[in-house]
């Protein structure tokens, strides 16, 4: 019997079948193979043949928690992802998703402590990633309750991409001066209590996507981020609208200011009153600087939405820049207050290439009952918009009086044809 | 020759360059479909494939396979960003989804190996990804029920690996 065994296992090893099976497929392909694996899956593959006994261990990905049955509270997954962790030592990873339920129970003192244990122990997980040279890294709390990442920044040469759904972010984590090769970070249903959120000085950081988060960093201080490389930014703000710095590579930009924005005045209807002593209207560090509009003045393509009566982009106009560059801009309702259109008629003087304006008038899209398409009508301009604006769309549920308004201003603007395509 | 050669790119919006199978098959591509193969790539790069690329591990059927996803995928990755493309999202994923679906087994693995030798990324990963869509899920048993893997441990040997794994058994 052995030398039979030991005769059908060299058959196995050298691939037998005719490269027909999947176990004479390289090495370097099952490792590939098994990081789309749920990890427990991957792991118990080292029961099926001599062949696969260590496969598991070098797999370029885990998929922790990615499974819906998989996803289990901190607790009852730590014995597995610290035996899969120590035991896997560090043959590097391509990607790491680590899915996790973690909710705390304050008022429980024991319950309080293990909740703290859990933390500490993902917290190492995630050292752990690192540590073998993780290039994708997604942190995903399933359970909305809030889990602290340490105070720490990540540090590593081969990072590119990060995403972290449902945590709280403290003080240093957001600095990315440590990670040169980072490109994108996704950061969404979080808590951001940093004072910062810092790019590497190599410029790396091309895409920046911040979505449904809080900003909490006490009240006479905003989050500033300092990206100077990016591209491309989506930011919808829901808090503490965060301070944006000079981007001179940016390309497009989203920022929707949504009705969870705290940037709103309580003493004046218009939600600013903008005298300087306002508690409300003056909550920022630097008193005479643009909180949005700034940073984002060297874009081509900008999308600018309020779903509240914000008073950001108010106040940010009394220190318009020239959008030098920008191409297309979308507006929505918030921009286009009569009778003056102050605000629509101020960005549209500070943009001189524009080429595309849409406005989206309550209505939120994607699908609008009205299409309206105009163009610039060339013979009598009016002074200061745009000479190359030659297409503006105007969307809405219905031609009311609101909109009529828009419109009549947009004709007032020499902005003419406007007719229903819909 | 070079000289002809460049002007050809700039003329027809893409220089051909010819395939060639371990049986001999031929098959004419622009280097922009080719190029999502990261070896032919290169290979252009160094300005080698004059005579044709000869791939003496991949067969003609495997290789019409994979030339026709390149095609399907052209443009793929230099439109990143461009809409224009997006309408077709929907039609690629349905290629993608037919073409793995429909594979016996062997074929798939030779179509992996094919992936992985012309390093084509998406290829390699989408049909990894079939791979383990077909794993998921299973005990061990069905994993080697599914893939005709031979159980060459003892009663023994897999006892004892189990007990050295009990921490991804017991669930």
């Amino acid at each position: 019997m052995p030398p039979a065994k030991r005769g059908r296992r060299m058959v196995d090893q050298d691939g037998g079948g005719g490269g027909d099976r999947v176990g004479a497929l390289p090495d370097e392909v099952l490792h590939h193979m098994l990081s789309f694996l749920p990890v427990r899956d991957a792991v118990q593959t080292c029961v099926l043949a001599h062949r696969w006994r260590d496969l598991w261990k070098s797999a370029t990905g885990l998929r922790i928690g990615s499974d819906e049955e998989d996803t289990a509270r901190v607790r009852e997954i730590r014995e597995f992802v610290d035996h899969l962790l120590l035991l896997r030592g560090c043959a590097p990873l391509d990607m790491c998703e680590l899915k996790f339920w973690f909710d705390s129970d304050e008022d429980d003192e024991e319950e309080d402590e293990e909740s703290k244990n859990d933390a500490r122990r993902v917290n190492l997980w995630i050292r752990s990633a690192v540590a073998s040279k993780v290039r994708n890294l997604v942190l995903n709390n399933i359970c909305s309750g809030s889990f602290e990442l340490d105070d720490l920044p990540l540090v590593s040469r081969h990072l590119t991409r990060l995403e972290l759904f449902n945590l709280e972010l403290t003080n240093r984590f957001c600095n990315f001066s440590s990670c040169p090769a980072l490109e994108h970070v996704k950061i969404a249903n979080s808590t951001v209590s940093c004072p910062r959120i810092i790019s590497s000085s190599t410029g790396s950081l091309l895409r920046l996507i911040i979505t449904r988060c809080s900003f909490v960093v006490g009240t006479s201080f905003r989050t500033k981020i300092c990206v100077p490389s990016l591209v491309s930014l989506q930011l919808d703000s829901n808090s503490k609208t965060p301070l944006l710095e000079s981007m001179p590579s940016l390309a497009e930009a989203t920022v929707r200011v949504t009705a969870g924005c705290s940037d709103v005045c309580g003493n004046a209807d218009s939600g600013y009153c903008g005298f300087e002593d306002c508690k409300y209207c003056y909550p920022i560090d630097d008193n005479r600087n643009c909180v949005l509009l700034n940073g984002l003045s060297e874009a081509k393509n900008l999308a600018l939405t309020a779903e509240c009566k914000t008073f950001i982009f108010k106040r940010d106009l009394q220190w318009c820049p020239t959008f030098s560059k920008l191409k297309t801009l979308l507006l929505n309702d918030h921009w286009c207050v009569a009778p003056d259109f102050h605000a629509l008629s101020c960005i549209l003087k500070h943009s001189p290439v524009l080429e595309k304006l849409t406005l989206h008038l309550f209505s939120k899209g994607p699908e609008h009952k009205v299409e309206l398409n105009g163009s610039f009508g060339l013979m009598d301009r009016p002074t200061g918009i745009s000479e190359r604006l030659n297409i503006v769309e105007v969307k809405c549920k219905v031609v009311d009086e609101n909109v009529s308004k828009v419109l009549k201003f947009l004709c007032a603007c020499n902005i003419r044809k406007l007719t229903n395509c819909s | 020759m070079a000289a002809a050669a460049a002007e050809a790119t700039i003329d027809g919006g893409g220089k051909m360059i010819i395939l060639i199978s371990a049986d001999g098959k031929r098959f004419e591509v622009t280097e922009a479909v080719a190029s999502q193969s990261q070896l032919i790539s290169n290979m252009i790069e160094d300005d080698c494939t004059e005579n044709g690329v000869r791939l003496p591990n991949v067969d003609g059927d495997i290789l019409t396979m994979v030339v026709d996803y390149c095609n399907m995928h052209a443009g793929d990755a230099a439109a990143d960003g461009d809409t224009t493309k997006a309408s077709s999202t929907e039609e690629l994923k349905k290629f993608d989804a037919e073409l793995v679906q429909a594979l016996e087994n062997p074929v798939l693995f030779k179509l992996i190996l094919a992936a992985n030798f012309l390093n084509i990324k998406s290829l390699l990963d989408m049909t990894c990804q079939r791979v383990a869509d077909m794993m998921s899920g299973k005990t061990p048993e069905q994993m080697r029920e599914t893939f005709s893997i031979e159980n060459d441990f003892t009663p023994e040997e897999e006892a004892a690996i189990r007990q050295e794994n009990a921490w991804a058994f017991d669930d």
